[in-house]
């Protein structure tokens, strides 16, 4: 059951506290206070009270005085007064300066009351999801702004270098030097569509819903070897597939391709160059409704201290110019969207290796 | 006057690197130019490189957006290496600027003592004159 909506009545008559809490205590808590100091002390200590009544015509200050007060000092919960029939000005001080939420006037009529004591409920919760909406969404905002700085900034790396490359140009006269910059412009090009193709593989990793469709590990990792061939020849690394799958496997083909495209790519990014034997071992094994991946490499290495954040938006943990901060986020996504994990190992200098769990649907 | 001025780049660019390194090589002066891809290397060679007897100035173009390590990064470390060492060099940031929304307070790169000015790219012959003034005034100050 949900707590008792809390309520703190101040009268300066006792009996006026008596048969208000006398009527109204089986479906609320009631606090009461007999004086404002009281009433103040109530409200630091139960900060949790949702609805305030007050009787106007008090010792020392008036209800009006002090809803001016607390609509300060404790602004959440909702200021109802109570008056005589006839306070006409005192009501209209309240609406203006106290800022209450509605009046009763007294005597009161049970009804009536908790009528009142309703409504200031919904008020009060409508306030404080709203103030709880707003707090998510000023959140989700400043990622926004920390977002597009990103990607603005990473977009204009190589445009400006690619400016800068068209400034010098004019003062290039050498034909090799000028074939030596276009070759360094093409790669900041292509890095740029790297760079967006990432990010809408980010967009739509963050959204949309699975489109579950039965998986031929065999013909997914054929699709991938077609595109990684090349680079293995030109660059000499020896490019091993050996899929076992004897059962069907249910998922989405797009994250799934994304995650092995994604540390595939990696793997040959980050190959050492001046090694003599290069290669990236795909191991598929699809049993017990799940499917194990292992991609192992024999490239730089990822430096243990940075294990922790390869998986962060924007992190890249290499100085050389090739990574954009979007992969392994996006994979790490892709895996949140299939329920699987990932588990990484790497000895710098001489490789890495993710294996990449996934549960058939 | 012809004493030589040397020259570090930092930067993570290949592009920007060669860029900044051929538009130097034409001003046609005395200079030597170093080029780093990262931070953490430059500032090894940095303080490794302390018993140069020359009192040659050398300047470090410096990128500010650098995995591992940042510009911001790589100026606190060199501001705590010994001073008879930064003497010997000035702090020039060359990178891209945003105007607005900028988290990393690009300009508070400028409360360091040891970094001069600031030069946005992309680097065209214009800003590179300037630049070399700014740094030929320098020099003078550090010979008197």
């Amino acid at each position: 059951m949900p707590e008792k909506i809390k309520i703190l009545y101040v009268d300066d008559e006792p009996e006026n506290l008596v048969g208000f809490k006398a009527s109204l205590r089986l479906d609320y808590q009631i606090l009461t206070a007999l004086n404002i100091p009281d009433a103040m002390q109530m409200l630091d200590d139960h900060p949790e009270t949702r609805i305030v009544f007050c009787d106007q015509r008090m010792p020392g200050k008036t209800g009006v005085d002090f809803f001016e007060e607390i609509r300060v000092t404790h602004p959440l919960p909702v200021r109802i007064m109570l008056t005589a029939y006839t306070d006409v000005e005192a009501i209209i001080d309240a609406i203006n300066k106290g800022n209450i939420f509605r009046y009763v006037k007294k005597p009161w009529i049970e009804a009536e009351m908790i009528w009142a004591i309703e409504e200031a409920n919904k008020f009060y919760m409508a306030n404080s999801m709203l103030a709880e909406k707003n707090d998510e969404l000023q959140k989700a905002y400043n990622e926004l702004n920390k977002f597009a700085y990103s990607v603005s900034h990473d977009i204009r790396g190589p445009l400006t270098g690619i400016l800068g490359a068209i400034n010098l140009a004019r003062e290039i006269d050498d034909i090799a030097e000028m074939k030596e910059m276009l070759f360094l412009m093409e790669k900041s090009v292509k890095k740029l569509n790297t760079y967006v193709l990432s990010m809408h593989d980010y967009y739509s990793m963050q959204r949309g819903e699975l489109k579950i469709t039965e998986i031929d590990f065999t013909s997914l990792i054929d699709e991938l070897k077609a595109i990684y061939a090349v680079n293995s020849t030109i660059n000499n690394v020896k490019f091993n597939v050996t899929v076992k799958q004897d059962e069907a496997f249910l998922c989405d083909k797009a994250p799934l391709r994304l995650i092995i495209n994604n540390l595939l790519s990696n793997a040959f990014k980050y190959q050492d160059p001046k090694s003599a034997n290069k290669s990236v071992d795909v191991r598929i094994e699809v049993s017990d409704g799940k499917a194990i991946i292992s991609i192992t490499d024999t490239g730089i290495g990822i430096l243990e201290s940075h294990l922790g954040e390869i998986f962060h938006l924007f992190f890249r943990s290499n100085s050389s110019e090739v990574g954009s901060g979007f992969g392994l986020y996006n994979v790490n996504s892709a895996l949140l969207k299939l329920n699987g994990q990932i588990e990484v190992d790497s000895v710098l200098n001489q490789g890495t290796t993710f294996k990449v769990t996934i549960p058939s649907i | 006057m012809n004493t030589e001025i040397s020259f570090i780049i930092i930067d993570d660019s290949e592009l920007d690197r060669f860029i900044t390194q051929k538009f130097l090589e034409r001003t046609k002066q005395n200079i030597s130019i170093r080029t780093f891809h990262g931070a953490e290397q430059a500032l090894k060679t940095i303080c490794e490189n302390t018993d140069e007897k020359d009192r040659a100035l050398t300047v470090i173009l410096l990128d500010l957006q650098m995995p591992v390590m940042s510009g911001f990064k790589f100026v606190e470390e060199f501001e705590k290496i010994p001073v008879e060492i930064q003497q010997k060099y000035v702090i020039i940031i060359l990178t891209v600027l945003s105007s607005s929304n900028d988290p990393l307070e690009t300009n508070r790169i400028l409360t360091f003592k040891t970094v001069k000015s600031i030069v946005e790219k992309p680097l065209t012959h214009e800003k590179l004159a300037s630049l070399l003034k700014h740094v030929t005034l320098a020099r003078n100050k550090l010979k008197n």
